[in-house]
């Protein structure tokens, strides 16, 4: 594989569709090892789906031994199931480990490739406007790697700008390259 | 984490499972939540008594009494549809092209952006919503099936008032220096008539407008929402109204997670639902229209006589038109302004596709889906003169007379009323935080007050009774419309060039039709 010029490459394009509105996780450093935790208000929002769904699914089972009102208890039976398992869905991508290791030399995520840490040639911090249906809009920034073939992949997505500049200014100096400004004015 | 999870469900289970100490403390618990819904209604009718009396205040006429909020509105819409010389008319088929996208650069497409298709049914699910089921149910118990008639009449005026509005609501918009969009009757009413010299009339407005819609919001956008979810479950599967509180706090908790948290996942999740959900209750209501299709046409014909004789409701014609007013209004809120503060966040450069866009809405809402959910409940017969809202009412109405087809509809019906409740409560949590946020400033702080608010009133208003919520709603929602409408009329002539500007563009081919 032949190296690939930056410019050959727009690094201003966000890889993430959407975004949330809150600070998901930090960046942790140990002396080899810089890993992602995610913030305690990221964990309670979706265990809120999590509780909720498994509420739902007591209260359907209380009304089954009571009761036995059964388009009730299926009713809330398959709205806990569809609402638990939806936070489920969602705690998965905070719980999983995503790290840089200097003793492996590599970048994992347990969910794409790993990167060879040598590999990587710059960070760049990008931006994006979330919006809705609904009206809602909000700003949510990214920081995601470059490899020399041209490889981009998220390390962190969510809209604390102040965090994620002071996680990406601690990344390049860990890894020695170098911190990209890559947001571009939003036009509507 | 995994430990603590498994303790908890633990716990949780064990606590549901010991029935015999549920059995017991469920009387009580009934009592303690029967005496709280009182109590919250006393408030209401208590505190809130006079705000709903001035906003409706209203003069006799014939054997009535004639709202003047309705008349403002009315009368608006027929000044917009006169001064824009029936543009919902005569531009009926260019906003279906814009929709479309046949004035979309196709190369100009960006990564992520949605057909037209998506736009098309997402802009009818947003329209969708407990306006065209339950409140329709509210216009015919006490309107009489004459209430569809003036729904439909309302509704197609209403579509140049949210010309006007969603015009000015791009026009004005302010980007904030983190790329985020405000926009809405606050900023049009603040910054347009401060360009036409008149600054504190456009501050007064923006403000009163601003105050109106945190009313607004917390009334109609989130109580009556979280109210008729629990209705249609108590009708659906006979869930008593005391437990109101249970789902209030269940649906809070979601709310919750998605205006406090930020989570885009849950919103996102109901945005790609509810076009089924609005699609499954337009199928429905079609199954029913058509399975009694020989019912068609005398309910029709008992539509239009209602319209003009008004027999059996209170007010004869004029009780009829004030109603089917009152629910067209609620249910497409033009004229009101909401719908400015969404559609400011759009991406377009020409604010006028965006009015042409948004003009579509009260067609399909009232026009289209009110009228189906009209027919469905005249067709089955269940609302009865004399229509003063002492039998069947609200979303009960609507359910019933679904069921009247088909038993199993109801299921469906209380699937797609909770998911529209829970999108309309996203929404209105977005149009009052705006409002909120223009009036206290865009801190962080300021925000969170709101939200919270927001949330602990989704558990009051599935808590209290009908009819001090809807009271309430109607006054809040009505109440905007007062302020926003003022500011339109001075406003008109901007919006009058920006259409001539477009549609001079179009004709010399500077925008250019791509299909």
């Amino acid at each position: 594989m032949s190296d690939i010029s930056t410019d050959q490459i727009d690094l201003s394009r966000h890889l993430i569709k959407n975004g949330p509105k809150f600070r998901s996780h930090i960046i942790i450093f140990e002396e080899t090892r810089a890993y992602l935790k995610p913030t305690l208000s990221a964990l309670m929002f979706c265990l809120i789906y999590v509780l909720v769904g498994v509420f739902l699914l007591g209260l359907a089972a209380y009304i089954y031994m009571g009761t036995r009102q059964v388009d009730l208890v299926i009713f809330l039976s398959v709205t806990g199931a569809a609402i638990a398992t939806f936070g489920l869905i969602l705690l998965k991508p905070f719980m999983k480990y995503s790290a840089f290791d200097k003793g492996s030399d590599e970048f994992s995520n347990n969910a794409d490739r790993p990167i060879k840490l040598v590999n990587i040639t710059s960070l760049q911090i990008t931006n994006k406007i979330i919006t809705s249906k609904h009206g809602l809009s909000y700003p949510c920034y990214e920081l995601n790697v470059l490899t020399k073939y041209g490889r981009r992949m998220n390390i962190l997505n969510h809209n604390d700008l102040a965090q994620m500049e002071a996680d990406a200014a601690k990344l390049s100096e860990f890894l020695g390259v170098e911190l990209l400004d890559c947001k571009k004015e939003i036009v509507l | 984490m995994k430990i603590f999870n498994g303790k908890l469900l633990i716990l949780i289970f064990a606590l549901f499972s010991s029935s015999r100490v549920w059995a017991e403390e469920a009387t009580g618990f009934a009592a303690t939540l029967s005496s709280f819904s009182a109590g919250v209604d006393g408030f209401f009718n208590t505190y809130f008594g006079w705000f709903v009396n001035a906003v409706f205040f209203s003069v006799p006429m014939g054997d009535t009494k004639f709202p003047l909020i309705v008349g403002w509105l009315f009368v608006a819409a027929l000044i917009f549809t006169l001064y824009f010389g029936f543009i919902q008319f005569r531009k009926f088929k260019l906003s279906i092209d814009i929709v479309r996208g046949k004035y979309t650069d196709p190369n100009s497409k960006e990564e992520g952006e949605v057909s037209h298709f998506q736009a098309l049914t997402t802009a009818l699910s947003g329209t969708v919503g407990l306006g065209n089921i339950a409140g329709v149910g509210v216009a015919l118990a006490i309107g009489g099936p004459g209430a569809t008639f003036w729904m439909i009449v309302v509704g197609l005026l209403g579509m140049a008032s949210k010309f006007v509005e969603c015009t000015l609501g791009v026009k004005y918009r302010t980007i904030l220096p983190s790329g985020a969009v405000s926009g809405g009757p606050m900023y049009y009413l603040r910054d347009a008539l401060a360009e036409q010299g008149k600054p504190g009339l456009g501050k007064f407005l923006a403000v009163g407008f601003a105050i109106m819609c945190i009313f607004g919001a917390i009334g109609g956008g989130n109580m009556f929402q979280a109210n008729q979810a629990h209705a249609m479950l108590n009708y659906a599967f006979g869930i008593p109204l005391e437990y109101g509180i249970i789902t209030g706090v269940v649906l809070a908790a979601l709310v919750f997670s998605v205006i406090v948290g930020g989570m885009p996942s849950i919103a996102s999740v109901t945005e790609k639902v509810v076009p089924w959900m609005a699609g499954l209750y337009v199928g429905m209501a079609l199954i029913v229209i058509f399975a009694n299709l020989s019912q068609v046409g005398p309910a029709f014909s008992a539509i239009i006589d209602g319209a003009f004789t008004g027999a059996g409701v209170a007010g004869g014609f004029i009780g009829a038109l004030i109603q089917g007013l009152k629910r067209a209004t609620f249910s497409n809120e033009a004229g009101v302004g909401s719908a400015a503060i969404a559609h400011s966040a759009v991406k377009t450069k020409e604010p006028v596709t965006e009015g042409l866009v948004s003009l579509l809405e009260p067609f399909i809402d009232t026009v289209v889906i009110c009228t189906m959910t009209a027919l469905v409940i005249t067709i089955a017969g269940l609302n009865m003169a004399p229509f003063d809202g002492a039998g069947l009412t609200g979303v009960t109405l609507t359910a019933a007379s679904f069921e009247a087809t088909a038993g199993f509809f109801k299921y469906l019906l209380a699937i797609a009323v909770i998911m529209f409740a829970f999108s309309t409560m996203i929404s209105w949590s977005y149009y009052g935080l705006k409002a909120w946020t223009y009036l206290f400033g865009e801190s962080g702080v300021a925000e969170m007050i709101f939200k919270l608010l927001f949330c602990l009133f989704v558990i009051v208003g599935a808590t209290i009774k009908f009819g001090a919520v809807i009271d309430f709603s109607d006054a809040a929602i009505f109440a905007m419309s007062i302020f926003n409408i003022a500011g339109l009329y001075f406003l008109m002539p901007i919006v009058k060039a920006e259409l001539k500007s477009f549609t001079d563009r179009v004709k010399s081919g500077e925008i250019k039709r791509y299909k």
